[in-house]
């Protein structure tokens, strides 16, 4: 028997030959015989094939932090389960508020650890262990490294020459301040919870690891190796992503986000062009040397060259990899802040 | 489809689970974290942050709840109805435009630049196309991209009917499909 119906709600399962033998055969034949249904199964197929160019992506580590640290104030499952939960969350709640007004108060102060060398605390060379808290400084020599507990989210590692002060410990922002040296720090918490001032501006974490070096003069590097960190000052703004770098300047801010592995030309054109009043020739360099990952570079430098270049610097994106809907070049070159977020959204798939 | 081999979980890891075994539940939650967060990746339209919140909720609402399940029904169907429901609840909540976001990085190509732009395009295009389904289309064609499930299985994680199932990922896919016969005629 030939259906007299078209089978269209049955032809996913008829593909994935998961139709019993019967329907199969009636299904078959009617595809066979039905130029619609034919077409529909074309369709059909090629969405099932086009899916394989979805990748299958790692979840941030940032997640199962999150996760352990609600399960800390959870009980197991248990048979008395709801109980034991109302309880705990009952006692989790005070407790809570006890922290949060303790934490208020007085702040928190977090555990150092000597790595290496006799790294100072305020006054005090530490031992084994210290602890810190907020309007402290620690200070490491030439042969010191420490180990700071930024709370509950991560550490921070004080490498040698460093002197860092711990602003604020609270749990809803925990913020240090690096006077000079370099700190390595590695965040697993919720984006905008850990901040790092320096003379150039501040680096807000959102969710990574880096390292930031700042030289007696305030000259600064960030270099991001997961996740991502915003480097913020006076509404200037550079987003940097794992793999990229980017320079700082005290009165000037962050510079232009680079990806480590970008070609060296780039690189001292991008110093000359943010730092040292480079021009048109250096903003040829970028543009003639970019490659697709190089619009991480290319997208911070559409809102930052005269009006004149945008055109050029939006041209060399569109070459490099396609635009996606949504994107006008007016509006780019308007620098519409949706536009552009857009922009980067979709570009970052390539990063 | 995403090749899988650790798909079948042992009782005893549930059994460990519900008995309150952290190391347990991280042994479980290592098995699924990806495939619970790529389906919420694409389903909210890359926006990183919102594919977490819906990770963490499924694996927080999996672990309190893991007391209740009795194991008369497949871990993994009470798993991925978790993550639909979560799936579903944010769609209701955000409304938005069709967007796209950050965090996620492509595997360099090995072919040359025009192949790279290429795959680019039509990776855009696919994901594109993905964010443009209904959500309960999108929610189908996605479960049966990540997981091996059959479709009674697929069923019971929408909890649907298994008819309900076919439907929405014939029309899921069609719609895809329609949406995508561009990319197919490339050389």
């Amino acid at each position: 028997m030939i259906l007299t119906r078209h089978p269209l709600r049955e032809l996913a399962a008829y593909i994935d030959e998961r139709l019993p033998e019967n329907r199969a055969r009636r299904t078959e034949r009617h595809v066979a015989g039905c130029t619609r249904c034919g077409n529909d199964c074309e369709a059909i197929r090629l969405g099932m094939a086009e899916l394989e160019n979805l990748p299958l992506v790692e979840a941030p580590d940032a997640i199962w932090t999150a996760i352990e640290r609600q399960l800390q104030e959870k009980p197991a499952p248990k048979q008395q389960w709801r109980w034991t939960l109302a309880a705990a969350l009952v006692a989790a709640a005070i407790i809570g508020v006890a922290y949060w007004g303790a934490a208020r108060r007085l702040g928190v102060r977090w555990e150092v650890t000597r790595l290496a060398g006799s790294p100072v605390v305020g006054t005090t060379v530490i031992g084994a262990t210290g602890r810190i808290g907020a309007g402290e400084w620690i200070v490491t020599d030439a042969g010191s490294r420490a180990a700071v507990k930024i709370g509950e989210i991560g550490s921070v590692d004080v490498e040698p020459d460093t002197r860092v002060r711990v602003l604020v410990t609270q749990p809803t922002e925990h913020r240090l301040a690096l006077a000079r040296g370099e700190i390595r720090a590695k965040i697993s918490a919720p984006p905008r919870l850990f901040f790092v001032d320096t003379t150039a501006g501040t680096a807000v974490d959102l969710g990574c690891e880096y390292s930031l070096q700042v030289d007696a003069d305030g000259v600064g590097r960030l270099e991001v190796t997961k996740g991502w960190v915003l480097f913020q000052w006076k509404g200037l703004e550079s987003l940097v992503p794992a793999g990229a770098s980017c320079r700082t300047r005290p009165s000037a801010g962050p510079g232009i986000p680079y990806f480590n592995d970008a070609a060296e030309n780039i690189k001292q054109a991008l110093e000359r062009y943010a730092f040292e009043k480079g021009g048109v020739e250096d903003l040829n360099i970028v543009l003639a040397s970019a490659r697709v990952r190089d619009t991480l570079t290319l997208w911070h430098l559409l809102s930052r060259v005269p009006v004149e270049e945008r055109g050029r610097v939006y041209d060399r994106m569109a070459a490099l990899t396609p635009v996606p809907e949504g994107v006008s070049r007016e509006k780019a070159l308007q620098l519409d802040a949706e536009t552009l977020k857009r922009w980067r959204e979709e570009l970052a798939w390539t990063w | 489809m995403v090749p899988l081999s650790d798909r079948e979980i042992s009782a005893d890891i549930i059994q460990d689970c519900r008995s309150g075994d952290r190391d347990a539940f991280r042994a479980l939650y290592d098995i699924y974290k990806d495939r619970v967060y790529s389906m919420a990746l694409y389903f909210s339209r890359g926006d990183a942050a919102a594919a977490s919140d819906i990770t963490q909720q499924v694996f927080l609402k999996l672990m309190t709840g893991i007391g209740q399940f009795r194991g008369d029904a497949e871990f993994s169907t009470w798993l991925y109805r978790l993550v639909a429901n979560a799936c579903m609840d944010a769609a209701r909540r955000q409304k938005a435009a069709p967007k796209y976001s950050q965090d996620m990085e492509m595997v360099a190509g090995e072919g040359s630049q025009e192949e790279d732009y290429a795959r680019r395009q039509i990776a855009s295009s696919v994901r594109a196309a993905v964010s443009a389904l209904p959500p309960k289309f999108r929610v189908a064609v996605l479960l049966r991209y990540f997981d091996d499930l059959s479709y009674e299985q697929m069923a019971k994680a929408l909890q649907c009917s298994m008819g309900t199932v076919a439907s929405r990922l014939s029309r899921g896919h069609r719609m895809l499909g329609e949406r995508l016969k561009g990319l197919a005629r490339r050389p």
